[in-house]
């Protein structure tokens, strides 16, 4: 099996206690400083210790991970044995299923959460479809299939001490930061949503930060950003996977591009964007100051129900909401499609968004922490494993649907929110596969499929039942609450788009082969 | 007040040349009364003939093959890393680790950081990272951070300006003076340790000035000397009679003719190949490299088994040391030899630790300075700034009082200085 991360170093791991032995951290220091002296005077030393191997004493930071009896060969990469990680906002969507995972191949797993989307969600009167026991229970279930979970509930933003007594407790050697609202439209429901997303999110991350300044400076921070802070550039501009200086040209595919002046191209779409946006800033510039390290997931839309441990046991399953505010698009689509009203579509349903499965994703976030930045490095991976027009993505699912004796009707509303709905899309990604190894795996139909399955048992179809009339958006990027006009109503493969997808990002064998069919169904159908 | 204390001086890097010079001129009066009643001879240093040898040697009194420490840097096995082994390294006890029954004052002893437990005191001599973990107990961290004590001089102030340099040295002296009158009354102790270090780095940057009265540095290296002379004297004036004194130093000092790389001088010769990384770093080594050489003269083969690109089997180990040693024999720049001696491990090192030690150990002829630096362009390099290097047979020893003759054999070297501590009375 290839290691990709075999040649990395000690540079790059969390073991490395650079504290007390660089003065990286001194003013006027540049990693790029560093970096140049090492390369043009051999008799420059740069000396650490390691957490792990005290015997070792002081040493260069050159020991490979390949050579390193810390770092142990999985499926994922070479993994340090036993690594601590912490995941913040463990009991969420992603954060529930990530800890299973890595409790699964050996990791030492802790979390903190402070319920707010459990709470979040109550407030716009919905429920998750799939019930999720307390955490206490969940903890429980957890460790009867022999998963250790040490958890705290701890308001990151609010309760910063008790934060950072949890970290020097633990010492987590990479933070995976899922501690965030996350949703647009909660965003864009009033000013007092605003506010509290924005001081959740941003300033949330900004005191991690600092914590993990004082008290792990040498762990990663995997840090949940969106591919929301690109937008849809109407120029066509793709959507670069880094950070970049005022002055770059950038270069895809034969082509060159300036960006113009910024730092680095990012155009949200709501103020939950912006606030992801701002965090970015912020985690580049502790990198920059403080020498952390992180990378910034500029994660797809997400779907999914499925991982090998949540399917395990029924009280491991991570929750599935539904709700205008809380539901992404594929997944409140296979709802609607259970509940029997149209799949809305906003505008002209011709937007284009990068997509990933949640298997998948759990998949990129295990690589990413195998694989840790070196000190100061802040990186952007652009977390996608397929690019779908929104309309082709309610086709999927009518189609699997059907299979499920349901016929499903879609509906084009009027687009509450302020995006074009037409508009070329381009997503460079490479880093994930090329860097990290990931193979994706999650094909969407068979996920969609899965959603059904479980969707339509009657335990669960009777809980969408209740919350039914959360699912159509209500919340205008305007302002106002109500609900949205119908443009049309249409049945599956009898509608043309003029719109041709620019990019065919084909990550999983057969993927992207999928939906290229959809064109010619509907000619057939036409005919 | 305990009766029959020892105190024991230090003066790191400085040759018997020096002090017998400096003391029959005049210039160090305490230590010229103090020779005529007592034992001071050449002493050998370690092989290498560097610092964390030599005082690794000295406070076990045991051979490098028995406390594991070959010089200031290692290569970690199974890697092509660089470590620096520490006090945490030594795997023989140092006399107050021995006679824990005592009370021991030990101060800036190198290659003793980080501290550790001690019935007593102990501040860490160079090379220490962080002054607070140089200190045991922990108790005393307030009062030497107060002082503003500093472990070593900062060296890197002699590469901007000398002045500056000096400034620097004479402060880091005082405090450790100041440091020792503290700790002479406040512990009620049996053994006293006292190093200085300066003495090195003043040699290193300036030995020249000390040979040339012209020199505009003259005069501050005899002031440096002065200062270690008062010194002496004071501890003289402060000791009971029934205390002994001991001085040493752990290696001597002379001027450098030739900076020597030897593993380019590997290269050329075909037992080291490098690749092509940017850094200049022993992971650069490929696979058909042969030996490497690690600081200052530690010829180390590429084995197999041992790092991850070993090239050197068992059965070719004895062809490579014929090898190299006819190579290193012929060494010469303008046809004077380099190499005076090379040592096989098996020649110089004994003990538990064996299977650490270098394989050839070479000892150069006066004024070739060795190094181990790898990827160097040039295998000759005139000294720039640092213009001393280290001599491995006239380090200095000298026991108090005209009885102690015997104990002090007839040869010393390094590792006889603890059995001498013990006996001396």
């Amino acid at each position: 099996m290839e290691m990709l991360n075999a040649e990395k170093t000690c540079w790059n791991c969390p073991a490395a206690i650079l504290k007390g032995n660089v003065d990286f951290r001194s003013c006027g220091q540049s990693k790029e400083e560093i970096k140049k002296k090492m390369e043009e005077n051999p008799d420059f030393q740069v000396v650490i210790e390691c957490a792990r191997r005290p015997e070792l004493g002081h040493f260069e930071p050159s020991i490979t991970f390949e050579q390193c009896p810390e770092w142990q060969e999985t499926k994922y990469g070479l993994m340090l044995k036993n690594m601590r990680v912490m995941i913040l906002g463990i009991d969420g969507y992603l954060g529930w299923a990530l800890a299973l995972k890595l409790c699964k191949i050996g990791c030492k797993v802790s979390g903190v959460d402070n319920y707010k989307r459990r709470d979040m969600v109550m407030e716009k009167g919905s429920q998750t479809a799939i019930p999720i026991p307390r955490m206490t229970d969940r903890i429980h279930a957890a460790k009867e299939h022999g998963y250790h979970i040490n958890f705290r509930r701890i308001d990151i933003r609010k309760e910063i001490n008790k934060l950072r007594e949890f970290l020097q407790e633990v010492k987590p050697e990479a933070i995976v930061h899922y501690a965030e609202v996350p949703s647009a439209p909660y965003s864009m429901v009033d000013a007092n949503h605003a506010l509290d997303v924005q001081d959740n999110n941003t300033l949330g991350t900004l005191a991690i930060l600092f914590a993990m300044k004082d008290i792990v400076p040498e762990s990663s921070m995997i840090k949940l950003g969106t591919m929301g802070e690109y937008g849809a550039p109407l120029t066509g501009r793709p959507l670069f996977e880094g950070m970049f200086p005022a002055d770059a040209i950038l270069q895809w595919d034969n082509r060159e591009w300036s960006l113009g002046g910024e730092l680095t191209p990012r155009n949200p779409g709501s103020f939950y964007h912006v606030g992801k946006v701002q965090d970015t800033y912020n985690v580049y510039e502790a990198c920059r100051y403080w020498w952390l390290r992180s990378y910034d997931v500029m994660q797809g839309v997400i779907y999914g129900v499925h991982t090998d441990e949540i399917s395990k046991d029924k009280r491991l399953r991570t929750r599935f909401d539904f709700d205008e505010w809380f539901g992404t698009v594929i997944n409140r689509f296979v709802a609607q499609a259970v509940l029997g009203i149209p799949l809305t579509i906003y505008g002209r349903g011709e937007q284009i968004r990068g997509f990933i499965g949640l298997d998948d994703a759990m998949q990129c976030m295990v690589r990413l922490i195998c694989s840790p930045p070196e000190p100061g490095q802040y990186d952007v991976v652009n977390q996608i494993s397929a690019v779908y027009r929104i309309a082709d993505l309610a086709e999927a699912v009518a189609e699997v649907g059907e299979e499920f004796d349901l016929k499903v009707r879609i509906k084009r509303v009027e687009n509450p929110r302020v995006e074009p709905d037409r508009h070329p899309m381009e997503v460079v990604s490479t880093k994930l596969e090329g860097e990290f190894g990931l193979k994706a795996k999650v094909r969407l139909k068979d996920e969609i499929r899965r959603m059904f399955e479980l969707l339509t048992k009657p335990e669960i179809k009777k809980r969408l039942e209740e919350k039914k009339h959360v699912v159509d958006p209500r919340t205008r990027w305007n302002g106002d609450k109500k609900e949205m006009d119908v443009i049309e109503e249409y049945m599956p493969g009898t509608k043309k788009f003029e719109s041709k997808l620019l990019q065919q990002i084909d990550r999983v064998d057969g993927h992207g082969k999928e939906l290229s069919g959809i064109e010619e169904k509907r000619e057939k159908k036409k005919a | 007040m305990v009766e029959g204390r020892k105190i024991i001086i230090g003066i790191d890097g400085v040759p018997f040349r020096i002090l017998e010079e400096l003391s029959d001129k005049g210039v160090m009066p305490n230590f010229k009364e103090l020779r005529k009643d007592g034992v001071f001879k050449k002493m050998k240093s370690s092989l290498p003939e560097i610092s964390s040898v030599s005082w690794s040697s000295i406070i076990t009194g045991k051979n490098p093959g028995e406390h594991g420490i070959y010089g200031f840097t290692d290569i970690i096995p199974g890697t092509y890393t660089m470590s620096f082994p520490n006090y945490l390294n030594l795997k023989e006890k140092p006399f107050w680790v021995k006679q824990k029954e005592k009370k021991h004052v030990i101060i800036n002893v190198p290659s003793t950081y980080p501290a550790k437990e001690i019935n007593g005191f102990i501040v860490s001599g160079f090379v220490s990272l962080e002054l607070k973990k140089a200190i045991q107990p922990q108790s005393y961290v307030h009062l030497i951070n107060d002082m503003d004590y500093q472990i070593d001089v900062d060296s890197k102030k002699a590469h901007k300006s000398i002045s500056m340099f000096l400034k620097n040295l004479f402060k880091v002296h005082e405090k450790r003076i100041e440091l020792y009158r503290k700790l002479w009354t406040k512990i009620n102790w049996n053994n006293f340790m006292l190093v200085f270090t300066g003495s090195d780095r003043l040699e290193h940057f300036l030995i020249d000035s000390y040979d040339n009265p012209d020199h505009e540095f003259h005069n501050s290296f005899l002031e440096y000397f002065k200062k270690i002379d008062d010194a002496i004297g004071e501890v003289n004036e402060k000791m009971n009679e029934n205390d002994s004194l001991l001085m040493l130093s752990d290696h001597g000092m002379e001027k450098i003719n030739y900076k020597i790389n030897l593993n380019s001088y590997l290269e050329k010769e075909g037992f080291i190949k490098l690749g092509d990384k940017p850094q200049k770093r022993y992971n650069n080594l490929k696979k058909e490299t042969k030996a490497f050489v690690l600081d200052p003269s530690r010829v180390y083969f590429n084995k197999t088994g041992r790092y991850p690109n070993g090239y050197v089997k068992k059965e070719d180990e004895e062809n490579l040391a014929e090898e190299l040693i006819n190579s290193f024999k012929e060494f010469n720049i303008n046809g004077k030899k380099i190499i005076q001696k090379i040592y096989k491990k098996e020649e110089i090192y004994h003990g538990k630790h064996l299977n650490l030690a270098p394989d050839l150990v070479l000892l150069p002829n006066s004024g070739y300075s060795l190094s181990g630096s790898i990827g160097k362009e040039n295998i000759f390099e005139k000294p720039g700034k640092i213009i001393g290097m280290h001599t491995q047979p006239d380090a200095f020893l000298y026991v108090k009082k005209n009885e102690n003759k015997n104990i002090v054999p007839k040869y010393p070297n390094v590792e006889d200085f603890n059995l001498i501590l013990k006996k001396a009375t």
